[in-house]
């Protein structure tokens, strides 16, 4: 099997599909052997995610969230970088490439749904999205095929597919620990196609915190601590077992 | 007070009154452009999907998958009259999926979302076609977006065998994602159920996770599905 990619290997998109991502993130390292946890509040700015009747908006609460997330993850001695501090939205490719600025990164999105049991917590990893073949219907319908790089780099399209697998072991130790901390979730990590971790270059985890339906925004605030906590323990179990590296 | 200032109060008076007229008039008339989308969208829906019939239409107990909780899907079998023909049989599940749910709570995908067109490639893809209030009316979240595309691809592969894999796009373009989640760029997988001749219903299943569930072959435990194929080689 072919080494998997380091984190700068990965060739980035095309001008003619998407822009490159810039450089935001700090130069790579690690703090004391841990891995960076790239912090990622999804959506923001015009993009508000999912919006609950009681006014409950997801690209706020979940910065929130995140805030919180972060402070708990730091004082356990995590580094944690986030894509987004503010009501901006970073795209896709930006966001993925902070975690892709380090060797040792894990990238964490954090996002509340619009429906599900209210108080349980899912973990998802990528399945990944496979290009689209060219065919006359796909060449009418203008989808788009991207071209084989000449390098024979993975591309930025698909960086998460080299670590899928180390994906869902560290997506099943997290989902582990929220199972004991949210009572409802699912005992194991669930698959999907999921858009904002298609271009990482890294072990990728969403997780989606149910939902933007609750009356109060206290019960989603409150899930910041115990979510953290959750995310730390299946960090480490994973590291322990050695397991976020790429397949 | 000096007759200057009363003139300027007046004026502004005046100006704030006309200000306010036109708000109104202005919020009248999103208003209306609003209702003039929903109406249009129901006249299409009324134009582009009335009941598909065909002469090869057989009434069978189709397998729908509809809704069973804010994260489940389940199936159910109702009589439907399907066709043989493949993309006409197709046709006549996706109405039914967007047409005929039993109760609102079961319903999957947005009412107002039309299928505008439908196509099967010689290799089996699938494309289902749909009109911007698929996207734009799915609620946004992973749970709910795949919860929408696991009804969709579980429905066509139980009762569609000649379909290998989908590919869903909007208003005829690829779109990145559904409603800012689950990603549309590539195919879904589908698993057809291994039928024995002259039949087309499957044996009913328990009701299974609609968030990354399995569109498994019947008879055979759910797996991890709706899995996107494999990168060509």
């Amino acid at each position: 099997m072919a080494a998997p990619p380091s984190p700068q290997q990965v060739t980035p998109p095309s001008a003619s599909t998407s822009q490159p991502p810039p450089q935001q993130a700090a130069p790579p390292s690690t703090t004391a052997g841990r891995p960076v946890i790239v912090l990622d509040a999804a959506h923001g700015g015009t993009d508000t995610g999912a919006r609950g009747e009681t006014g409950i908006v997801e690209k706020d609460m979940v910065l929130q969230i995140a805030r919180t997330v972060r402070a708990e993850l730091e004082r356990q001695g995590y580094r944690v970088v986030m894509s987004r501090n503010d009501d901006s939205n970073p795209s896709y490719d930006e966001r993925a490439a902070m975690a892709n600025a380090y060797r040792d990164a894990i990238f964490i999105s954090l996002h509340i749904g619009s429906t599900g049991n209210p108080g349980t917590v899912r973990a998802f990893y990528d399945q990944l999205a496979t290009p689209v073949a060219p065919t006359p219907v796909a060449a009418a319908a203008n989808v788009k095929s991207p071209a084989p790089t000449a390098s024979g780099l993975p591309q930025w399209e698909q960086a998460q597919q080299p670590y899928v697998e180390a994906s869902h072991r560290v997506a099943d130790l997290i989902q582990a620990q929220l199972a004991q901390s949210f009572s409802g979730s699912p005992a194991t990590a669930t698959p999907a196609a999921v858009r904002g971790l298609r271009s990482v270059a890294a072990p990728g985890v969403a997780i989606e915190i149910s939902s933007v339906s609750v009356p109060s925004a206290d019960s989603l605030t409150a899930a910041a601590t115990p979510l953290a906590t959750a995310i730390a323990r299946g960090i480490a179990a994973s590291r322990a077992a050695g397991s976020t590296g790429a397949n | 007070m000096p007759r200057n200032l009363k003139l300027a109060l007046g004026l502004l008076a005046v100006a704030v009154l006309i200000g306010l007229i036109s708000l109104r008039e202005m919020h009248r008339r999103i208003a209306r452009l609003g209702e003039m989308q929903a109406s249009e969208e129901r006249a299409r829906h009324e134009v582009l999907a009335p009941p598909i019939s065909t002469p090869t239409d057989v009434t069978v107990k189709a397998r729908i998958f509809w809704a069973a909780g804010p994260d489940q899907l389940a199936p159910a079998e109702i009589n439907l009259p399907l066709s043989a023909d493949p993309v006409q049989r197709s046709r006549q599940l996706v109405r039914a999926l967007l047409a005929l749910p039993p109760t609102p709570a079961q319903r999957t995908m947005p009412a107002d979302a039309v299928l505008l067109g439908f196509y099967i490639l010689p290799d089996g893809t699938a494309v289902a076609d749909f009109s911007d209030a698929l996207a734009a009316e799915t609620p946004s979240g992973i749970v709910s977006e795949q919860l929408t595309v696991n009804s969709l691809a579980r429905t066509l592969e139980s009762n569609v065998p000649a379909l290998r894999r989908l590919k869903i796009l909007i208003h005829g373009q690829e779109v990145e994602t559904l409603a800012g989640n689950v990603d549309l760029s590539g195919f879904f997988d589908l698993h057809p159920p291994v039928q024995s001749p002259g039949t087309n219903a499957t044996p009913s299943a328990p009701s299974t996770p609609g968030a990354g569930a399995a569109a498994s072959p019947s008879g055979t435990p759910p797996v991890a599905a709706l899995a996107p194929a494999k990168p060509p080689h």
